[in-house]
């Protein structure tokens, strides 16, 4: 599928909130606790390894960036942020699978980013957020893990000097 | 009896922050014993900073406060200290109520140290053209002290804090007892020279702050040793890098034998004996057992910080004092002043892209104030100094998803150079910005609680606008790209350096305390710390705090 084809797919999916699916319009915390959460932080895997992959070192997923965002989300973010990241999240399966045929887990790395692209491209604000968010969070999980920290920065406690002017490294 | 004398001393200390510290490190080496009364919980250097050593990715929420916790603490959260690996050292809004006539962020930490725990640790001296700045532009009362008297008590404070910092030779920033200074970036110096190029009156320094940059045998003697660059200061620090209350005065006055430290004590009040004319001791609400209790010396040093030392006074009534000790003239309270710290100028340079910095610094480069610093020049009064800093960032590809987004976060590229500075304004005291104690509600400790009606005045909105403009002007001729300004509107208290109310002054009649630092009232009596101040400048205070608690407890102990 056409990448064109897909925004405007997701246009018609997500692009306003009045036309939401049924149940995820319907949703509330209590539904959301029971049947979703344990789907969730499975599919929030799969979306910070999409974003952040495995290859010869570690991706977001392995690192349990997605744990991270879920902390981060349950006690930095107030109830309403909480409430668009995960009604958006619940979205995903869904629209994936009207596009490609397959749950996000089952999709090829390229119907993924496809999909992710077409987030970060929507019009809709609560989109936006969502993905901005997961973004951000992915990120800071990633690049502030002692993993990461400690292999692609130069990252010291005490590095008992400063200077001022140094050449870069090449 | 017994009981009397046992609660007797030869001098009280009401605060153990980084003035009440120094009392207590001048007295005790005068061989006095000295009680020092802290509000807060004890926190003794090494055992309680539970932070210190934490990783970045140990930190929960890699330092964001939760939100219930923010939502309980607006004040609180405004605070750059207020984060996952200090909070512990700021006060809760809930558990210190205060009223705001006026909206003022008052920033607290109560605890052994106080907020020597959390300070920026810039330490600039003031020159004689600070002191006589109320006299020749005609606000406040004209200082008791000149800097001459001071320059001394200056030098032996910066010995024994380690103070770094480079002799630059100028007349409105003077040397003093120096470790070795940081180094300024290469665009720091690129920006100084242009400066020079520019300007004939705008010198751009390293700032001088209290980091042991070269231990000396004095700070070994402390049990400190040399800073280590962690600029992880606000946790406190294992190496007593940094100057606090925590690892070097107290610590010192301990090892006297002299002191004898008494957390959890809240000062509700001091004695004042009619017939001995003087003061006789304090009034202690223990927070830990809730009992009233009373303690007896001959000197009392107050230094609770600016506002708490204002509201004891306040709270001292008697038939001789009815408004408070020493308040003969009603001006307790009145004339406090503060810094404005609103103003933000940031830009990029494009230049000496084939270089970097190394290693962290605990301190930044420093804008000492240029305007109407010999005359009047401007349609506002006073001045400003700003805070200069520039790093080397590197930056990814945002876009990017997937092995282009990893591949972008492993290998980053460099950036532009940034750049950052921050303005600190000099206020202008005036009867109109005021603290007071409010007639009905108390606090959780049976304090009054304090009515605080502070607010910006024009000169202040004319000194904003001509920061932003100059440094706008500065950056420009520098060649820096993509300048923004920023003006926060933050409401006054954020600076924590808020000052006055029980001003010195030469005339019993329009100030509190004298040249000693002596109420004029209640001559046993001193008060050191911010509420002391006449006038603001634009230095960051706690040097002058430490330098002025010096003298006087030299004073005190010889008359």
């Amino acid at each position: 599928m056409k990448r064109r084809t897909v925004i405007k797919n997701i246009g018609i999916a997500l692009g306003s909130f009045g036309s939401l699916p049924t149940w995820a319009a319907g949703w509330n915390q209590a539904t959301f606790d029971k049947n979703n959460s344990f789907n969730n932080e499975k599919l929030l895997a799969e979306l910070v390894e999409t974003l952040i992959p495995t290859t010869d070192t570690l991706g977001a997923k392995g690192l349990g960036v997605h744990q991270f965002i879920q902390k981060m989300m349950t006690d930095c973010y107030d109830k309403q942020a909480q409430t668009d990241f995960e009604q958006i999240l619940l979205t995903i399966n869904p629209l994936i699978i009207k596009l490609f045929g397959k749950s996000f887990a089952e999709s090829d790395t390229k119907q993924r980013i496809e999909l992710l692209q077409s987030l970060a491209q929507s019009q809709d604000k609560k989109i936006q957020n969502f993905y901005n968010t997961l973004r951000g969070l992915t990120i800071q999980g990633y690049t502030q893990s002692e993993y990461y920290m400690t292999r692609f920065t130069d990252y010291e406690m005490a590095p008992a000097r400063f200077y001022g002017c140094v050449p870069v490294k090449k | 009896m017994d009981s009397i004398k046992k609660r007797t001393y030869d001098a009280i200390v009401i605060g153990s922050g980084i003035s009440g510290g120094w009392a207590a490190k001048e007295l005790t080496e005068k061989k006095l014993n000295t009680l020092v009364l802290e509000r807060g919980r004890d926190v003794k250097h090494l055992r309680d900073y539970p932070t210190a050593m934490k990783e970045p990715w140990e930190l929960e929420h890699r330092g964001q406060m939760p939100l219930d916790v923010q939502k309980a603490n607006p004040i609180a959260s405004k605070c750059y200290i207020f984060k996952e690996d200090a909070a512990h050292f700021v006060v809760k809004d809930a558990e210190h109520p205060y009223i705001q006539e006026k909206p003022f962020d008052w920033i607290r930490g109560y605890q052994t140290g106080g907020k020597s725990l959390l300070w920026a640790r810039q330490t600039q001296r003031w020159s004689q053209l600070d002191f006589d700045g109320p006299k020749r532009d005609g606000f406040a009362v004209e200082w008791p002290i000149r800097y001459d008297d001071i320059a001394p008590w200056y030098s032996h404070v910066e010995r024994f804090a380690g103070i770094s910092g480079n002799k630059d030779g100028l007349p409105q920033l003077p040397d003093g007892e120096f470790l070795p200074p940081h180094e300024m970036t290469c665009v720091e110096k690129y920006f100084k020279e242009q400066m020079a190029k520019a300007y004939k009156d705008r010198p751009v320094i390293i700032a001088r702050c209290a980091h042991i940059t070269k231990a000396q045998p004095i700070h070994y003697q402390q049990g400190r040793s040399q800073c280590a660059n962690r600029d992880l200061c606000q946790r406190g620090c294992p190496l007593g890098g940094y100057f606090s209350s925590n690892a070097s005065t107290l610590p010192w006055a301990a090892k006297t034998g002299k002191m004898t430290l008494r957390p959890n004590s809240v000062v509700h009040s001091i004695i004042y004996d009619e017939k001995k004319q003087r003061a006789t001791g304090v009034r202690v609400f223990d927070s830990e057992t809730k009992q009233m209790m009373e303690f007896y010396a001959k000197i009392i040093f107050v230094n609770a910080a600016a506002f708490n030392t204002n509201m004891i006074l306040l709270n001292s009534t008697s038939n001789r004092f009815p408004n408070g000790l020493g308040n003969d003239n009603g001006l307790m309270g009145k004339y406090v002043a503060f810094h404005n710290y609103r103003a933000r100028v940031s830009a990029e340079y494009d230049g000496f892209l084939d270089t970097t910095t190394e290693g962290k610094r605990p301190n930044s480069s420093y804008i000492p104030r240029f305007r109407n610093v010999f005359k009047q020049e401007t349609d506002f009064l006073r001045g400003y100094a700003a805070g200069l800093y520039t790093s080397r960032n590197k930056i990814h590809d945002n876009n990017a998803i997937g092995l282009d987004l990893k591949n972008s976060l492993n290998a980053p590229k460099w950036g532009n150079w940034n750049v950052g500075s921050h303005i600190m304004g000099e206020t202008i005291p005036k009867e109109s910005n005021f603290i007071a104690l409010d007639k009905t509600k108390l606090d959780p400790f049976g304090m009054p609680q304090l009515r605080i009606s502070i607010d910006y005045d024009e000169n202040d909105e004319k000194m904003v606008k001509d920061y932003l403009e100059q440094i706008t002007e500065m950056f420009t001729i520098a060649g820096f790209k993509n300048i923004q300004t920023a003006d926060s509107h933050q409401a006054p208290g954020l600076d924590i350096h808020e000052m006055g109310g029980v001003r010195m002054g030469k005339d019993p009649k329009t100030s509190l305390l004298n040249e000693w630092n002596q109420l004029h009232a209640c001559k046993n009596v001193y008060v050191t710390d911010g509420a002391c101040m006449t006038s603001t400048s634009t230095q960051n205070p706690s040097l002058t705090y430490m330098a002025l608690t010096a003298r006087a407890v030299d004073y005190a102990v010889k008359v």
